[in-house]
């Protein structure tokens, strides 16, 4: 989910960069071009918010499901998420606070810590994980950026330093040069094997911004696995949430 | 001086069934020896798998610490404790161990397991971690991590791969995160061993825990094992207290201790039930002889001799039948003690209270086997040899001669 | 049958010598009957103890559930198709139930479970649950008083969550279709022991269970028991015909581990027989021999007028085989009593041994035809085989060297 997150704020960047024609053809080395794009982006994060509307369909060859939730975020370390639908489901929440995670559960009106042991399970049965959801992102810190230009994509490959903790051995970030938007984000091992990738396609106007509305990402080490997330609205400035959303008591309380 | 020269003769009169008579005795003895080794070398082989692998001959925790191995109890003071060891003469080897439970992630999949941060430099002299490496190398870099084929495989991940632990921290239970690198893959044959554990080096085990110092279980191997029961020099005993305990281990492992307790027992029945069925050959086989001679002694006694000489003279008889036996039955008992010393007994796939004993057997010679059982073996004939010597000196001379073919 | 008169003459002559071979023949005999009925019986008790604890003789799964357990592996669970595995002749009870890993926690305690669905009343006629219940009360199906459902806890899981009789038990998991699986429950027993199978188990009712993991109609495993269970191999046999979609595992596999080590134990157990045996035999030979060779005159006596080589080593070979039937016979009447004693109350051990996962307590024996009956096959064998060379070497006898001799 973080990495969904991560995606809005980059295309977030992206795009505020571009509004305010920042020069990304400068003569800087592609290094620094690609810190900047990045810390730009991280730049714009600070003190944000945004709320969105999202279908989350989480496929596996045993089953499929649909849900759909209200996800707020306020700058990079906090989350509010909870799920509307299906109604066996409505009212789960799930709050963040830095690294920590809650989930609510509303059937048995408990407030559960999620413990390490289960950080890197998969967040609601989807292919994500609870930790993609806290990881922070930290990335031009933590990791080596190398940007390469095409004529249609911009392509950012992240490598972890030595004492990153991460199980990814290589990220590489694509994006669309004409739109300024995010094509395909791709996880590889050690050995340069893509073990996942998450696909951003159909973009759409979200108050004058645009920006992919379909996020896909499939794991390909589980065939027939595969989990997709729609922003059916995103807005970036919220008249409704506050700093009281992103509490525990918000987790049990009325919607 | 009569008497030897004749038994000796009368022995060799009926070269076949003394022959016989011998193997019957011989072959029980070997029987009994090789029984007895394979008793033996099992028993070593469970001890040493029960020891040897991982855990020690004796352990130092925390009172407590192995009901729940809790991660918050752990021994702050474990450097004293180590030195303590250090000048103990009994001890050959000990080795730290911070222990705690946590999840393995690679980049493909996540399991859970038991993380053993491990002293590399002590843990080689204790257990078998580091020869039970099948690919790759032990611990050398501080971020290397040794994961067993199983657990290897679960994660799909080779030499050099990228490994995430993460755990909750003592005392806080805080998440607690850290990036290692596969150095190598065990395989100890124990399933419980290779499908669930993985070895860190201590410090970064401490540092993931947020322990400042301290360890979670010393194992302890002495020169001598015998030491972990006997305890000569008290170190167990000093270093238990209110908040510490020292255990051989015996007493962690109750039920083991209990069984080998009973396989001893084992060998004294095999044997006692084995040398009176042979006994009862041996009666017989004397019986036979006397009886082909019972014209001889009945002429004995006719010309004066008396009763107790030919007592005397059949249990002169059956001492030498028991020392030829014992003769054969040792030599046959070496040869193939020690070709199966060698060699092993397959037995097949066998685990017995979780210790595996899948290769094959090797047999133990022992001293004993070779002066007590022989011993027994002499009194045996011996006394086997009571009831036809008494017979013999019983013998009416009137009635032997009548019994003429 | 003039032979038959010959041959019972013939061993009645020299008595004291027939008596000790018998003897030893006897004493060989009960030995082996003695240590087939405690290995045999002994293990037959093990494997009742743990069949009826939790395994059941024969387990039916969907595919390779057995190897590699996952939550959505589930047999659709119809009256039908278990009246179908019902109708299966030699199957007498069924218990179905469903498995799930979960989080458990209470207070501010947490611990990984596994959820075990079981069908309260049909548990009761399958394995033995229902006596394994050490606190609290048995549970059913029904919501309690407050509009929860009851759960029964393995000790472990009661240590670690220091959890009584009557709080209240959160369950975490992910349900067959996804979805996250929540709910309370009350504890209402907790069963068996620290270091028992069900240490780490929480048992909820099976629709209970079902419903907590979105897994209608659904269960992972057929547990059965048969009525005669020696037949496990056949009844598996007709099973996997009658049931071509469902894998069928018989409790050799369920508990591959110690199957294979009481496999090889018994195998330990024949050789030392084996050898036993072999020694008293030798003693035997001898006496055989040292017969034959005294009567070596009778022999070529017979041989000069007319008795066939043949004749004459067959009557060795009855002589020996008379005394083998002898002391089978004195054999059975000591050892029927020593083995009944055992089947019936048999030594407890101080301390149970674990053999690949299972507890062993006592040593019992079984009371058996085949207790009696394979060493008695194992005596004649070698009393044919023994009789052999001294029997040749009398028909062999030349009449008028014989006859020469003293």
């Amino acid at each position: 989910m973080n990495l969904t997150l991560h995606a809005a704020l980059l295309i977030l960047t992206v795009t505020f960069a571009g509004l305010c024609h920042a020069d990304l053809n400068s003569k800087a080395t592609s290094a620094e071009r690609a810190k900047k794009l990045i810390d730009d982006m991280e730049a714009l994060y600070r003190g944000d918010i945004s709320k969105a509307l999202i279908t989350m369909q989480v496929v596996t060859p045993q089953y499929q499901r649909s849900m759909e939730m209200v996800s707020m975020n306020q700058g990079r370390d906090n989350a509010f998420i909870r799920i509307l639908s299906p109604k066996k489901d409505r009212g789960i929440a799930t709050l963040k606070l830095d690294q920590e995670m809650w989930n609510y559960f509303p059937k048995i009106n408990k407030v559960i810590k999620v413990p390490p042991s289960m950080m890197m399970g998969s967040w609601m049965g989807s292919d994500f994980t609870n930790d993609d959801l806290v990881k922070q992102t930290t990335l031009t810190e933590e990791y080596d950026l190398a940007l390469v230009e095409t004529v249609d994509h911009y392509t950012i490959t992240l490598t972890p330093q030595s004492q990153t903790v991460t199980v990814w051995g290589k990220i590489d970030y694509v994006i669309d040069k004409t739109n300024l938007v995010p094509v395909s984000q791709r996880f590889y091992d050690d050995n340069n094997v893509m073990v996942r990738h998450l696909e951003f396609s159909e973009l759409r106007d979200y108050s004058g911004r645009l920006l992919p509305s379909r996020l896909e990402m499939i794991p390909l080490n589980k065939p027939g696995h595969k989990t997709l997330v729609i922003y059916e609205s995103l807005n970036f400035e919220p008249i409704d949430v506050n700093d009281s959303d992103f509490t525990l008591r918000n987790l049990q309380s009325r919607f | 001086m009569l008497i030897i020269k004749l038994a000796l003769r009368n022995l060799f009169r009926n070269t076949r069934r003394t022959l016989l008579t011998v193997l019957l005795i011989g072959c029980s003895l070997s029987a009994l020896i090789l029984t007895d080794a394979v008793l033996l070398g099992m028993v070593d082989v469970m001890i040493e798998s029960l020891t040897k692998t991982l855990s020690g001959e004796a352990q130092v925790h925390r009172q407590g610490f192995t009901d729940n191995y809790d991660v918050d109890l752990y021994m702050p003071e474990s450097a004293s404790i180590e030195s303590q060891l250090e000048n103990d003469p009994s001890v050959a080897a000990y080795a730290s161990r911070v222990i705690s439970g946590g999840m393995i992630s690679s980049s493909y999949n996540v399991g859970a397991g038991i993380i053993y941060g491990v002293d590399a430099d002590q843990e080689r002299h204790l257990s078998k971690l580091a020869a039970a490496i099948t690919l790759g190398h032990y611990l050398e870099d501080a971020n290397d991590i040794l994961i067993g084929e199983p657990m290897a495989e679960l994660l799909e991940i080779k030499l050099g791969d990228r490994v995430v632990i993460t755990q909750a921290e003592a005392n806080t239970g805080e998440l607690s995160q850290a990036l290692f690198r596969v150095a190598g893959i065990f395989k100890f044959g124990v399933r419980e061993l290779d499908s669930n554990i993985v070895f860190i080096n201590i410090s970064q085990a401490r540092k993931i825990l947020g322990i400042k110092q301290g360890s979670h279980e010393i194992a302890i191997l002495f020169h001598d094992v015998s030491s972990a029961d006997l305890d000569p020099t008290g170190l167990l005993s000093s270093l238990t207290d209110d908040t510490t305990e020292a255990l051989g281990w015996r007493a962690l492992n109750k039920d083991i201790a209990a069984m080998l307790e009973m396989t001893n027992y084992s060998s004294l029945i095999v044997g006692a039930i084995l040398f009176f069925l042979a006994s009862l050959g041996v009666i017989n086989s004397m019986f036979m002889s006397i009886y082909e001679r019972i014209y001889e002694f009945g002429v004995a006694k006719a010309i004066g001799t008396r009763p107790f000489d030919l007592f005397q003279l059949i249990m002169v008889e059956a001492l030498f039948l028991a020392l030829l036996s014992c003769i054969l039955g040792m030599s046959v008992g070496a040869i193939l003690g020690e070709w199966y010393a060698t060699n092993g007994i397959p037995l097949g796939e066998m685990e017995i209270s979780g210790i595996a004993m899948n290769n094959n057997i090797p047999t133990v010679l022992a001293s004993h086997q070779f002066t007590n059982f022989p011993v027994y073996v002499i009194l045996l004939t011996l006394t086997a040899a009571l009831y036809p010597a008494r017979f013999a000196a019983n013998i009416i001379p009137t009635d032997a001669l009548h019994r003429s073919l | 049958m003039l032979l038959l008169k010959l041959a019972f003459r013939n061993i009645l002559r020299q008595r004291r010598r027939t008596i000790l071979t018998v003897l030893s023949m006897t004493g060989g005999y009960i030995l082996c009957c003695l240590s087939f009925s405690l290995t045999e019986g002994s293990y037959k008790n093990v494997i009742r103890i743990f069949t009826m604890d939790h395994t059941g003789h024969i387990q039916i799964h969907r595919d390779d559930y057995l190897q590699r357990p996952k939550v959505f592996k589930g047999i659709d669970d119809t009256p039908q198709q278990r009246q179908e595995i019902l109708s299966q002749p030699g199957v007498h009870s069924i218990a179905p139930r469903v498995f799930a890993p979960a989080l458990a926690y209470a207070g501010t305690r947490n611990t990984p479970v596994q959820i075990v669905g079981i069908e309260p009343q049909l548990e009761k006629t399958t394995s033995r649950l229902f006596d394994k219940v050490n606190q609290g009360q048995y549970f059913d199906v029904n919501l309690n008083a407050d509009g929860y459902y009851s759960a029964m806890l393995g000790m472990g899981v009661a240590e670690s969550l220091q959890i009584k009789i009557g709080d209240e038990l959160i369950l975490i998991s992910q349900g067959a279709d996804g979805s996250i699986a929540n709910d309370i429950y009350i504890v209402t027993a907790l069963v068996g022991t620290r270091n028992s199978w069900d240490r780490n188990k929480v048992y909820l009712p099976l629709s209970v269970a079902q419903e907590f993991l979105s897994f209608y109609g659904k269960v992972h495993q057929y547990s059965l028991l048969l009525a005669d269970e020696s037949a496990v191999d056949s009844i598996t046999q007709s099973l996997t015909t009658a049931l071509p979609t469902l894998t069928i595992n018989p409790w050799m596999q369920v508990e591959a581990t110690f199957y294979n080590s009481m496999e090889a134990d018994k195998r330990g157990n024949r050789f030392t027989l084996l050898i036993i045996v072999f020694i008293v035999f030798i003693g035997v030979l001898n006496t055989v021999l040292m017969s034959v060779l005294e009567r070596t005159r009778e022999f070529g006596v017979l041989k000069a007028i007319g008795s066939r080589p043949g004749t004459i080593a067959g009557l060795i070979l009855i002589e020996t085989m008379m005394l083998a039937i002898m002391s089978l016979l004195v054999g059975v009447v000591i050892a029927a009593p020593i083995i009944a004693w055992f089947a019936l109350r048999g030594i407890a051990l101080p301390d149970p041994i674990d053999m690949g996962g299972i507890e062993f307590g006592f040593m019992t024996g079984e009371f058996s035809v085949g207790v009696f009956a394979w060493p008695m096959l194992l005596i004649m064998a070698f009393a044919i085989a023994v009789s052999i060379p001294p029997g040749i070497r009398a028909a062999r006898v030349s009449p008028t060297r014989a006859m020469g001799s003293f």
